[in-house]
């Protein structure tokens, strides 16, 4: 595709204020350890899309806030959080989708999910703040330990606990195919570590 | 050879005991199938078998080879040969049908796996079975049709080469042909390994048409209540278990 904008946000132990104002259809990939994060996303530019891919793995207390604003009509947004809550710390989502009045035909859809390994306070407050009554929006979240389930069939075939919980973190933590694995090989070897 | 002997059974974290004083011994080479009505307890004893997380053994010893393995987990249950062919095979997002099978022979065999001969090994039995070779590369039964996830399941088995197999409502999800495709390759194994046995799991006679078994039981409120041979499969066909 050639009028496709990608940004990666790679960070490790950092704090940072990012703004993106997204005038072509754009895919951001977020893939950062122990990392506390303000995104601000506003779609300015009628009928373009944005993916948000967030990967995150968690130490510390750390916050997560993202806002999705559509400041034009017809704008879609798709905002993908994952995070791996490792210690017994707080992991915080904050997921706020914006669309005010004149910004029809507009979606904001959300998907959030945190696993917490021990026993870390996790929480995810999503937030749809919409005045435009010709829009759709959706959002799930989750929040628990590696499904018994999941562990149970891997288990069942043969595989050990620990390597079951990689296959699980890996799947949870790359949660698209698209993208270039040398890119994200210090988050790979991070995976590893949990 | 797998022996159960008076295991009791309940779902963990409740008082509700589903099996009774149950005992089973199936020798190597043999086939059995257990048959009852819907809600006797049947899956639990293959749940019983692989320790699934659910079930808890109140008394009773499962033997594999003469060995004790009540202390086992599953994952060490399942490498010692045992497979269970899950009536609701579990969706995975995000695992790989290849990558999942790769670790699990290699958790097996202890052993790296050669990719060249594990994907060829694989191509063929995917033929076999009528499965479509781009599977190999989906998520674990996301978005398989239930036929092709009970298909997966004996892809799985195939690969892993287990010596005892226990085939949890088969045929459910299945249409004729796929019933027929599956039990081809079902048979086709036990003929390779003759001294791997099976356990057939089913509400429903039909499958044993297809997969022969040595001996029946037949399951009421979580016990034996009698054994026979394939005629006894056939007398609940026409009667029903109340006759019984
Ligand atoms: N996890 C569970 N929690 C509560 N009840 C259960 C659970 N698993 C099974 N049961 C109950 O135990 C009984 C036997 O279940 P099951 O072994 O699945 O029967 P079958 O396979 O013969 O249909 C049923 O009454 C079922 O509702
Ligand atoms: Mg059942």
């Amino acid at each position: 595709m050639n009028d496709l904008n990608i940004i990666y946000i790679l960070e490790k132990n950092s704090k940072l204020d990012l703004n993106y104002d997204i005038d072509k259809n754009t895919i951001i990939y977020n893939y950062s350890v122990n990392t506390s994060l303000n995104i601000n996303i506003n779609l300015v530019c009628e009928g373009v899309f944005v993916k948000y891919y967030c990967n995150v793995i968690n130490y510390d207390n750390n916050i997560h806030h993202v806002i999705v604003k559509h400041l034009v009509s017809n704008t879609c947004s798709y905002i993908y959080c994952h995070g791996v809550n490792v210690d017994n710390n707080s992991l915080l989502f904050y997921i706020d989708g914006v669309i005010p009045k004149g910004s029809n035909k507009s979606t904001n859809y959300q998907d959030s999910q945190i696993i917490n390994i021990k026993f870390g306070k996790s929480k995810i407050y999503p937030n749809l703040l919409i005045d435009e009554f010709d829009t759709s929006s959706s959002h799930s979240a989750y929040i628990g330990k590696l499904k018994d389930e999941y562990m149970f069939y891997l288990n069942s075939v043969g595989i050990n606990n620990k390597d079951a919980k990689h296959l699980l973190l890996y799947a949870f933590l790359n949660n698209t195919d698209s993208i270039d694995n040398d890119k994200i090989d210090f988050f790979l070897e991070e995976i590893d570590r949990i | 050879m797998l022996e159960l002997k008076k295991i009791n059974a309940k779902v963990k974290d409740s008082d509700k005991q589903i099996l009774n004083n149950l005992s089973l011994k199936i020798n190597d080479g043999q086939i059995h199938a257990i048959m009852g009505p819907n809600g006797t307890g049947k899956t639990t004893i293959a749940n019983v078998i692989m320790n699934h997380y659910n079930y808890e053994l109140i008394s009773g010893n499962i033997l594999f080879d003469n060995k004790n393995i009540n202390n086992l987990s599953t994952d060490e249950r399942a490498r010692l040969g045992i497979f269970l062919c899950n009536q609701a095979p579990t969706e995975i997002e995000g695992v790989s049908n290849s990558e999942f099978l790769r670790t699990a022979l290699s958790s097996k065999t202890g052993r790296k796996v050669n990719l060249y001969t594990f994907i060829k090994d694989m191509e063929e039995n995917m033929k076999s079975l009528g499965l479509d070779s781009s599977m190999m590369h989906r998520s674990l039964n996301v978005g398989f049709s239930g036929g092709e996830k009970k298909k997966n399941e004996i892809l799985q088995l195939k690969i892993l080469k287990p010596k005892f197999i226990i085939l949890d409502e088969l045929d459910s999800g299945l249409d004729v042909d796929s019933l027929k495709i599956v039990c081809r390759n079902i048979n086709e194994y036990k003929n390779e390994n003759s001294n791997c046995s099976i356990l057939i799991i089913t509400h429903h006679p039909k499958i044993l048409e297809y997969i022969k078994p040595d001996v029946v039981h037949i399951l009421d409120n979580g016990m034996i209540v009698k054994s026979g041979d394939l005629s006894l499969a056939y007398k609940i066909e026409e009667e029903g278990y109340k006759n019984e």
